[in-house]
């Protein structure tokens, strides 16, 4: 729906992302603001937000392959483990640049994501999420069982460089983790409205309507399985680079089960709704973290340290009540705040 | 070949108290199309459960009916709470569900449990067994036929030809066609959850006594997951052949390649099985094709 007395006059304004003076000042305003406000906080919250949008980046990717392709994916963490991986051996044991490892990992993750989206051209839905389950254990079981990848020790990683600049602290590492998310964001944005992305959202409604269509299943449930594993690969390097290490244990199957809630939370099918899903996640985690030592001071028997246990309750809990009271997710929220802002002198 | 009909032997014990898992899956398919990962919770409550009573002092009968009591309360209640409402909604988003369960119970396992792993005591004597050169242990054993006692008698109890049984078949066809012939669709949910809660209740408290309570146990759910797509989702007869296969299958690979490829090849057969289960007969051994129309 288009803003009120707001109309397009020329192809190149239909087919714009950012179409209005305010649309335009808002993107603006939001990038200063994430460009300035490491020089204001303490590195506790640059350090939330570098990892929301690393998080980003790799639900973003899953966003691809099952919010718009319809493709359930549960081995995303290994496909983020094999991008860290790949980073760590190319900069640790190569000496490559990180600048080329970040998208060879990417591309890495991606051609592992071709094999473990074959299954896909026979089998759907639980089966399907069941092969990708398969696939996330063998993934890290060859990890830890490959000498390349340091085995149970995993591998240290140096930090990125350009010239003598040395991304070493939080702060700078941000940086780099903000503008390739942006990057990435725009990419996604962009791909969903064009052939490639309406042919996802075709599968995704009706696969065999869409092969009556004309539309080869093959190439594009592999595309999307590449793409989304591409997204999981840059993460991880991005990953890699921050903690400075990558060990097996990082990438585990209840992660898969949080990217999935993620973009169910936030909204299958819809960018914005990634952002939001994401943010509220680990915002539930910062809460449980916060909550944690009162709940063990209060009732002594829980004991100590049940902060990983209850966040994953609390997860489970949100996931449940989503599913049951807003199937759609956040974004279905924002589309009808945006709708009312829109034709603002009437109602809905 | 001593070693081989070793590892066979111990291996088809396991087997058949994956079959026990995995009939609690089945039954929930077979009658309600859902797929439920959850049942690995209340295998691990089961267990746990159990363990408080025997620790209390409770004996064996007693705490054998309080946890059944226990388990199937939880049954009822998930069930009343977050199954029912999706009746009629996307079969998918009940798949996701049963994962979201999973995650809520596995933080308040994960809180009971506190970071330790607890011992069940010794139910009967812990005798090795030996016939010829293969030895088992006795409460491999003792659990093996207890297990398949249990699971037996789920079969013949569904092997009954009953209206009841009917109207989960139709439910299991389509929630919203069955509600219109009259069909007390959410009869047939609470029967189901009760009943499959009960099973996995029952596979956890025959695994405790052969290893202890600690934080993976609920992903034994998922192995029982493996087991009935392997057999077949709708067959659970099948699911006893597969889970003997699976048994042994991962115990003599794991015997076998483990030497060879350094560990861990027990948790990865499993899944190796599946891959090459899903590739090659995508429903399982005696599961059924389903047709689907645009």
């Amino acid at each position: 729906m288009r803003e009120s007395g707001i109309f397009d006059e020329s192809y190149e304004k239909d087919m714009a992302i950012v179409r209005t003076r305010r649309h335009w000042a808002a993107l603006i305003g939001t990038i200063a603001f994430l460009l300035l406000i490491p020089l204001i906080v303490s590195n506790y919250y640059v350090n939330f937000l570098s990892n929301i949008f690393i998080t980003v980046i790799a639900a973003l990717g899953l966003q691809i392959v099952t919010g718009y392709c319809g493709q359930i994916s549960l081995g995303q963490p290994a496909f983020i483990a094999v991008g860290a991986f790949t980073s760590a051996i190319l900069t640790a044991h190569f000496h490559l640049s990180f600048w080329l490892a970040l998208p060879l990992s990417g591309v890495a993750a991606g051609l592992v994501g071709l094999i473990g989206g074959a299954p896909s051209l026979r089998i759907k839905g639980f089966y399907l999420a069941m092969a990708t389950v398969a696939i996330f254990y063998l993934i890290v079981w060859l990890i830890t069982h490959l000498k390349i990848t340091g085995g149970t020790g995993g591998l240290t990683v140096p930090p990125p460089q350009i010239g003598n600049m040395v991304f070493d602290t939080d702060k700078r590492m941000y940086y780099i983790v903000m503008i390739v998310t942006l990057i990435m964001t725009f990419y996604a944005r962009n791909l969903v409205r064009t052939r490639v992305g309406r042919a996802f959202i075709a599968i995704r409604d009706n696969d065999i309507a869409a092969e009556v269509m004309g539309i080869n299943l093959y190439y594009y449930k592999l595309l999307a399985f590449f793409i989304s594993c591409f997204y999981a690969g840059v993460a991880g390097s991005l990953m890699a680079h921050w903690y400075l290490m990558v060990h097996s244990d990082q990438y585990t199957i209840v992660q898969a089960v949080f990217y999935i809630g993620m973009i169910i939370i936030g909204g299958m099918g819809s960018i914005p709704g990634t952002y939001f899903g994401v943010i509220l996640v680990r915002l539930i985690d910062e809460v449980v973290l916060f909550c944690c030592p009162l709940l063990s001071s209060t009732f002594p028997w829980v004991g100590r340290a049940p902060a990983a246990s209850l966040g994953v309750s609390a997860f489970g809990l949100v996931l449940i009540l989503f599913i049951l009271y807003e199937p759609n997710g956040l974004a279905y929220r924002w589309e009808v705040i945006k709708a009312s802002y829109r034709i603002y002198p009437f109602k809905n | 070949m001593i070693d081989f009909i070793q590892f066979s032997v111990s291996g088809l014990l396991i087997g058949g108290l994956y079959a026990l898992v995995a009939a609690s899956v089945v039954l929930v398919f077979k009658s309600t199309q859902m797929v439920s990962i959850a049942h690995g919770q209340f295998l691990a409550f089961g267990a746990l459960f159990f363990w408080i009573f025997i620790e209390l002092g409770c004996p064996i009968w007693l705490s054998l009916a309080l946890t059944f009591v226990l388990v199937g309360m939880m049954g009822f209640i998930v069930q009343h709470f977050t199954i029912r409402p999706l009746i009629g909604r996307h079969l998918f988003t009940a798949f996701i569900m049963t994962f979201a369960i999973f995650m809520f119970l596995d933080g308040i396992f994960q809180l009971f449990l506190g970071g330790q792993s607890r011992t069940l005591p010794a139910l009967i004597a812990n005798d090795v067994l030996r016939l010829g050169g293969v030895a088992v242990s006795k409460t491999l054993v003792v659990s093996f036929l207890a297990s398949l006692a249990a699971f037996l008698a789920i079969a013949t109890l569904f092997a009954k030809r009953t209206i009841f049984g009917l109207g989960m078949r139709a439910v299991a066809e389509d929630h919203r066609l069955a509600q219109s012939t009259g069909i007390s669709v959410k009869n047939v949910f609470v029967f189901i959850w009760i009943v499959s809660a009960l099973v996995a209740a029952m596979a956890g408290i025959a695994i405790v006594n052969v290893m202890d309570i600690q934080y993976p146990l609920p992903y034994i759910g998922v192995k029982g997951l493996i087991v009935a797509m392997f057999g077949g989702m709708e067959s659970i007869g099948g699911a006893l052949l597969a889970g003997l296969i699976l048994g042994v299958l991962e115990n003599i690979s794991a015997g076998y390649l483990d030497p060879i490829l350094g560990g861990g090849v027990r948790e990865v057969a499993a899944y190796v099985v599946l891959l090459v289960i899903l590739m090659v007969k995508p429903y399982g051994l005696f599961g059924l094709p389903r047709i689907e129309r645009v």
